[in-house]
């Protein structure tokens, strides 16, 4: 039997004076050492569903489990490795790029206590693994946006976690980063079979990491056409703020399977706004979406291709 | 030269002296955090809790005209720096990046506590008389605002044992809170109690901005706890380097300053924030420099 990393069942949230809820009803597995990756507009409840997932965010209702234990306990404990959408700090902060990876093993450790050998070498091995070891003594103010990210995967891999949770991680990077990162995270989930949990509204950061995709939308634009999503269609979806797009305003559920599972998958829910999407590791992307509903008919859906 | 005169002088090096040693520690415990507070962008944060310790002296005012405080004593200064540190818990607890910025909690705090002070110590006037006791007629400066060369050996004692406070807090809670001071929301994701880090930080704050008020004046703890870390964090972009820079950068601001003092004959506090200003400017001017110079190398390498 599979050990499950991640499980969600029936998670909603309402923000505080908010009328309708961020997520709802989100039911999600995600197996030991698979690769999700999480797709949707902003606005679509995506950060809402990380920020539950670390334990930042109390689900309104149902139940979240990391490894067996809760989300906080699951954060309090180390298992999640965060690699933030962008750096918050000050530029100027003087530390090298070294030293502030080292704080993402040390930080725990009591102040009198000495950096022990094997966490010193595991820093050094992330460094090397992620190739920020290029850069590792330059001050953290001086990265270009893809080293950056190299250095805060570098930082999060640093702290031994089970599952590696990235929040946008094509944001500020350029076309020969991007190009790397695909390769970098394949090297990552190969040589430590971490789970990788990928948050997006980048089609091409889902693709370049996922073997399994979500969709997660409140709001998501529907093209009810015969020929389901076409290529024209996709463009245009990922090329715009999906919540400003008009669209379905139902309740919007997320669920992920494998890209080969997709046939046997049922997604005769029927529910307005329940639309899901899976890349195949080669680089083809499939987005199931429901056509319009027909009355007392499960609305059939139409699946595309489109290479990436 | 004046100044060689009054520390060979044992009679002034009596004078000169508590205010000097209550100075360097003001100085050593303002270097260790100043860079903090610059990153941090807690600029005003000394302003704020020097001026919410209006709010202080009105509570001393009025426990005093109840008969419940003794003017002047160690009661009312505790009054008054447990108010500090409730302010500066105030500041950083209730700032919200999004709606409710630290600038804005920080001036909040600043005119809400100097309002309540000022009712609070017209209010006590009144009280005083009611309770039978004398009322009090001190100003707010000389309870409040005290000067390098006034300081004492209870300023001295004070300063120290701050210091200590400082030191060891740093020590203790050094990797944590340079993790949460780099990048707070990534800190609070990896497990780092950020809200606690952000107490830790208030609190030593207050506490330092409390001591340097007593030891050096309202004007040079401001001074003491941004000059200092904006002129190293202009030198360098190492943890080490940056803090030790910090740390001379006062000595030599408060040394300076003191010299000037004596021989021109003028006021203490403003000689030392004109050095610690001039120190920066020139530390701006040389990064400017250099990094021009780095990027005329580059491109003549390219």
């Amino acid at each position: 039997m599979t050990e499950t990393a991640v499980q969600l069942e029936s998670v909603s949230y309402t923000y505080p004076g908010a009328d309708a809820p961020a997520i709802e009803n989100i039911q999600l597995v995600v197996p030991v050492g698979s690769r999700l990756g999480i797709l949707g507009p902003n606005g679509g409840g995506k950060s809402t569903l990380l920020k539950i997932a670390l334990g930042l965010l109390q689900p309104t209702s149902g139940r979240v489990s990391i490894f067996g234990r809760s989300a906080a306990e699951a954060r309090r404990d180390g298992l999640i490795g965060y690699v933030p959408q962008k750096v918050e700090a000050e530029l100027a902060f003087p530390m090298s790029v070294r030293e502030i990876v080292a704080l993402g093993a040390t930080w725990r450790l009591p102040s009198w206590k000495p950096v022990p050998r094997d966490v010193k070498a595991r820093i050094e091995e992330m460094l090397t693994l992620t190739g920020a070891s290029e850069f590792a003594d330059r001050p953290i103010g001086t990265l270009s946006g893809g080293q950056m990210q190299r250095a805060m995967i570098a930082r999060a891999l640093a702290a031994s976690p089970r599952i590696l949770a990235m929040d946008e991680p094509m944001v500020g990077i350029d076309a020969a980063g991007q190009q790397q990162f695909a390769a970098l995270l394949d090297r990552i989930h190969r040589t430590l079979n971490v789970t990788i949990l990928i948050i997006s509204h980048d089609l091409r950061a889902i693709a370049a990491g996922s073997d399994r995709v979500a969709c997660l939308a409140r709001k998501l634009h529907s093209h009810v056409s015969p020929e389901g999503l076409t290529p024209q269609v996709l463009a245009e979806l990922f090329s715009h703020d999906l919540a400003g797009i008009t669209g379905m305003t139902g309740p919007v559920h997320v669920h992920a399977h494998r890209a080969t599972e997709c046939c046997e998958h049922d997604h005769g829910s029927g529910v307005a706004g329940h639309t899901h999407s899976h890349a195949h590791p080669t680089g083809n992307l499939t987005i199931s979406a429901p056509s319009k509903p027909t009355s007392g008919k499960e609305p059939p859906h139409a699946d595309r291709s489109v290479p990436l | 030269m004046q100044i060689a005169r009054f520390l060979s002088d044992p009679m002034m090096r009596e004078i000169y002296l508590p205010g000097t040693l209550a100075g360097l520690c003001t100085v050593l415990m303002c270097g260790l955090l100043s860079p903090l507070v610059v990153v941090k962008r807690l600029g005003f944060i000394g302003q704020g809790i020097s001026h919410s310790a209006f709010g202080g002296v009105g509570v001393a005012a009025m426990l005093a005209a109840m008969g419940l405080l003794t003017t002047g004593g160690v009661g009312e200064f505790a009054v008054i720096a447990i108010f500090c540190i409730a302010a500066a818990l105030g500041m950083g607890l209730l700032a919200d990046r999004k709606r409710t910025p630290e600038d804005t909690t920080i001036g909040l705090f600043l005119v809400g506590s100097m309002a309540a002070g000022a009712l609070l110590v017209a209010m006590a006037r009144g009280q005083a008389a009611r309770f039978g006791n004398r009322p009090d007629t001190r100003s707010w400066e000389s309870i409040l605002f005290g000067s390098v060369m006034g300081a004492g050996r209870a300023e001295v004692v004070l300063a120290a044992s701050v210091l200590a406070i400082v030191l060891i807090a740093m020590f203790i809670m050094r990797r944590p809170l340079l993790f949460w001071a780099f990048d707070e929301d990534a800190a609070r994701a990896f497990g780092v109690r950020a809200r606690g880090m952000r107490i830790v930080l208030m609190v030593l704050l207050a506490l330092v901005v409390v001591t340097a008020m007593k030891t050096a004046g309202v004007v040079l703890a401001s001074a003491l706890l941004v000059l200092p870390g904006a002129t190293a964090l202009r030198l360098s972009q190492r943890l080490i380097p940056v803090t030790l820079i910090s740390i001379a950068c006062g000595l030599i601001g408060l040394l300076g300053g003191l010299t000037l003092s004596v021989e021109q004959n003028q006021q203490p506090g403003p000689c030392v924030v004109l050095v610690m200003a001039a120190i920066f400017t020139v530390a701006m001017a040389w990064s400017a420099f250099a990094r021009r110079g780095s990027a005329t190398s580059a491109a003549s390498a390219a």
